[in-house]
């Protein structure tokens, strides 16, 4: 494939008659191709759409760039999904997702490799994805800091213990450079929006293979953002 | 930016006189010593071949593989690191020798050079005989510090043997052109530039020859864009460049349009006259005077950001740079260098330091310490860097998440960073493979998923028995040991047969906390996965069962030879 790129803007499917202002088919035909024409992400846009009803919780449909956004579960209760979720909506916007895993014994609160094939499954674009495994402690806001700096999502598993001055020099960090901080886990310092997964809806058995399918995830929002705070009770698919 | 390709009928770019001394990195280490004259050689970057030496080529080894195939290939090979600051160090005397003949040379890179033929070539008697003047002045050069004498005249296609030093000249119109003639060692007479280059493969427009270049610094467009004109059917360059310029512009955005100007043998940027002011150079004084090279090489990067800083807030890009130094005797040093696409800082700092080594070097022959460092853009084009792609995204975008991962491998390791490959297996580990950060993204060969080579739509065929989906969300790796227990309190087991024991029903010693033991709400199973079963030493049997823990948690639970583990959780 060629990255190529279009010196003028894309052609219009067919030549157009000149719109007079009286005219209402000329003016929907005219919306309609200014709406063709103009791309999915202004530069305006300080949004990160993120499609489905997690998007809905986030408040303006999806992540705010310069962000932090806490992402919390027991293990089993779906935090995980939540924010693959959440790093497919960076690929589906033309940018990377990095996520950070750390070394084991450093504190992790959820355990386990995040799956590379749930993520795939989640729509997250693999070639604009990467991990970043064996985080120490020690490395881990150097690592992070130089993660954000990419300007996308990073999703980050906080250690435990992560003093709040540390906490706040990375939200200072992702505000400065447009990119969204998930911290999977406790964030100590004050986060945009805090997402907290408190389990599934019972697990059906699927007709044809007979495989079970996890239920949909329940998620609690907690927000600083415009919309107030307050919490609420949604469903999300995952 | 017009639309206009070259015109095949109008007047050719400038002449230009093309030297290229092959496989220079090669050349320089066996100068220095670094290098046996006697065993093939590769030179690499960052795991993979770079440059490989003569008898290297002739064993099969090929630049961009792995050091280990070439290893495989080429017993006894010795590998060394790439060291551009010190080819650059042994090329100043070579680009010295070739300033006698004419002043306005450019550097391309250590190994490769270009002057414009119109001056030089009327004064030495025609183009052929300039080459040979040249070339032979090259070897001298080249060759005065090495252990043996000088190989070949103009033409020599021959590798030479102990240190003798291979260089080739070729003129033709346009530095893209000359660039392939030097390849062949011929003369293109003139105005048969475009039919010297209808007969050559797409594959040259990428950029490398065969002793690469910077593969780092190259637009990434330009690797790919041979592959797929080769996939369109258009195999040669005059078959691409009959193409009419406006469709390829269309298709093909910007580089399409440059790699489609040089195709037809004009040049990828003509040049715009009196678009580059002398406001727009930037220098820097020096006091005190610099004689380390440490310290000139730390300032001159802030200078070349400086540059191409005020250069892209005018929206110009830079292709060709003018540095200069002064030293406190009073001496004066400039060289041209020139980058094929637009210098990036990085590759502009790393240029200026290349030639302040070859300065500041014993051989570069500059008595004092330096006191002003000066850039002047020679060739300013158009930016064209921050545009979107053709499927969408924002190259900047991958630039920036490839320096930080760059720094986190730095910081951490190269296997550190890793990126995900969906590839065939039956479980959700097997099913993706992680590859280190700048590694090929491929499947493993033995695990094909999606298209495979042969007639359009042949998919690889789906793996047996493979866990249905969705994928779950944690894998844990090693998978910790738990017990699955059926009704009667008896662990879960499969026979040889696949009969199973009972139904799971509790799943004790999950390792997170309060993993005391759980009730299995229904479980989905088993998955008997018989791996390798023609194999008596690798074959492997394993039961895989979904299990519904009460609280809503879902995990997957394998069994093999009746012991149980957890190997994901559907989080």
């Amino acid at each position: 494939m060629v990255a190529a790129s279009l010196p003028s803007p894309l052609p219009l499917p067919s030549p157009l008659p000149p719109p007079t202002s009286a005219d209402p088919s000329s003016r929907g035909r005219l919306r309609q191709v200014a709406g063709f024409a103009t791309p999915v992400v202004r530069a305006v846009d300080r949004i990160l759409p993120v499609a489905g009803p997690a998007g809905a919780l986030l408040g303006g449909g999806g992540l705010r760039r310069g962000s932090v956004v806490e992402v919390a579960g027991t293990p089993g209760a779906g935090a995980t999904s939540v924010a693959i979720g959440l790093a497919a909506a960076a690929g589906a916007a033309g940018e990377w997702a990095v996520a950070v895993e750390l070394a084991g014994g450093a504190g992790s609160p959820v355990r386990g490799a995040l799956g590379g094939l749930a993520a795939f499954e989640a729509g997250v674009a693999l070639e604009r994805f990467a991990v970043v495994r064996g985080v120490t402690r020690e490395r881990w806001p150097a690592v992070v800091a130089a993660l954000l700096d990419c300007g996308g999502v990073v999703l980050a598993e906080t250690p435990r213990g992560l003093p709040p001055t540390v906490a706040g020099r990375l939200a200072a960090r992702a505000r400065q450079q447009g990119a969204v901080l998930v911290a999977l886990g406790a964030w100590p310092a004050g986060a945009a929006r805090r997402l907290r997964a408190s389990g599934r809806a019972a697990a059906a058995a699927r007709g044809g293979d007979g495989a079970l399918v996890p239920g949909v995830v329940r998620i609690r929002v907690d927000g600083r953002g415009e919309e107030g705070g307050g919490s609420r009770r949604i469903s999300a698919a995952g | 930016m017009d639309v206009e390709g070259h015109d095949p009928g109008g007047p050719e770019p400038e002449r230009m006189v093309c030297v290229w001394c092959p496989d220079w990195p090669v050349t320089a280490a066996r100068r220095r010593g670094d290098a046996p004259t006697d065993r093939p050689v590769v030179v690499v970057e960052r795991g993979r071949v770079r440059v490989t030496s003569p008898e290297a080529r002739a064993l099969g080894v090929r630049p961009g593989m792995r050091r280990r195939e070439a290893e495989a290939c080429a017993p006894g090979v010795a590998v060394l690191d790439a060291d551009p600051a010190a080819d650059a160090r042994a090329f100043e005397p070579v680009a010295r020798a070739v300033e006698a003949f004419a002043p306005r040379l450019v550097v391309e890179r250590p190994g490769l050079l270009w002057f414009p033929a119109r001056g030089p070539s009327r004064y030495f008697g025609g183009d052929a005989a300039l080459v040979e003047r040249v070339v032979a002045a090259v070897e001298d050069a080249a060759g005065a510090a090495g252990a043996a004498g000088v190989a070949g005249a103009a033409g020599a296609a021959g590798a030479t043997g102990t240190g003798g030093v291979d260089a080739r000249g070729g003129v033709a119109a346009g530095t893209f052109a000359a660039r392939l003639a030097a390849r062949r060692s011929v003369v293109v007479p003139r105005g048969g530039t475009a039919e010297f280059l209808s007969g050559w493969p797409v594959d040259v427009l990428a950029g490398g020859d065969r002793d690469g270049g910077d593969p780092a610094a190259r637009p990434a467009a330009a690797d790919d864009l041979p592959d797929l004109l080769r996939r369109l059917g258009l195999r040669t360059l005059g078959a691409f460049a009959a193409l009419p310029a406006a469709a390829v512009v269309a298709r093909f955005g910007a580089a399409g349009l440059a790699a489609h100007r040089r195709a037809g043998g004009g040049e990828a940027y003509p040049p715009v006259p009196g678009t580059a002011p002398a406001g727009w150079t930037e220098a820097l004084e020096l006091d005190p005077p610099v004689e380390r090279i440490d310290t000139a090489v730390f300032v001159s990067k802030a200078l070349a950001e400086r540059f191409l800083g005020r250069l892209s807030s005018q929206g110009r890009a830079c292709c060709r740079v003018v540095v200069e130094v002064e030293t406190e005797h009073g001496e004066r040093r400039s060289r041209t260098w020139h980058h094929e696409g637009a210098l990036t800082p990085a590759a502009l700092a790393e240029r200026v330091r290349w030639q302040l080594e070859g300065w500041l070097s014993d051989e570069g022959g500059l008595t004092g310490a330096l006191t002003l460092l000066r850039l002047a853009p020679d060739q300013v084009i158009p930016a064209s860097g921050r545009q979107l792609g053709f499927w969408g995204g924002d190259p900047a975008v991958d630039d920036r998440a490839a320096r930080a991962l760059a720094r986190v491998q730095g910081m951490l390791g190269p296997g550190a960073a890793v990126t995900a490959v969906v590839q065939g297996g039956r479980t959700p580990a097997e099913r993706v493979r992680w590859v280190p950060w700048g590694e090929p993204r491929e499947p493993h060969p033995s695990r094909p998923y999606g298209p495979v080579p042969g007639p359009a739509g042949r998919e690889a065929p789906p793996w047996p028995g493979a866990l249905p989906g969705p994928a779950p969300a944690r894998i844990l790796d090693p998978p910790p040991a738990v017990e699955l227990l059926d009704a009667a309190g008896r662990p879960v087991v499969v026979t040889a047969r696949g009969e199973v024991s009972g139904a799971p029903t509790v799943l004790r010693g999950e390792p997170w906390p309060g993993g005391g033991g759980r009730r299995v709400e229904c479980s989905a199973g088993p998955f008997a996965h018989d791996v390798r079963w023609w194999d008596r030493r690798a074959r492997s049997r394993r039961a895989y069962w979904q299990c519904a823990l009460e609280g809503g948690v879902v995990v997957l639970v394998g069994v093999a030879r009746g012991r149980a583990t957890l190997e994901a959780v559907y989080d």
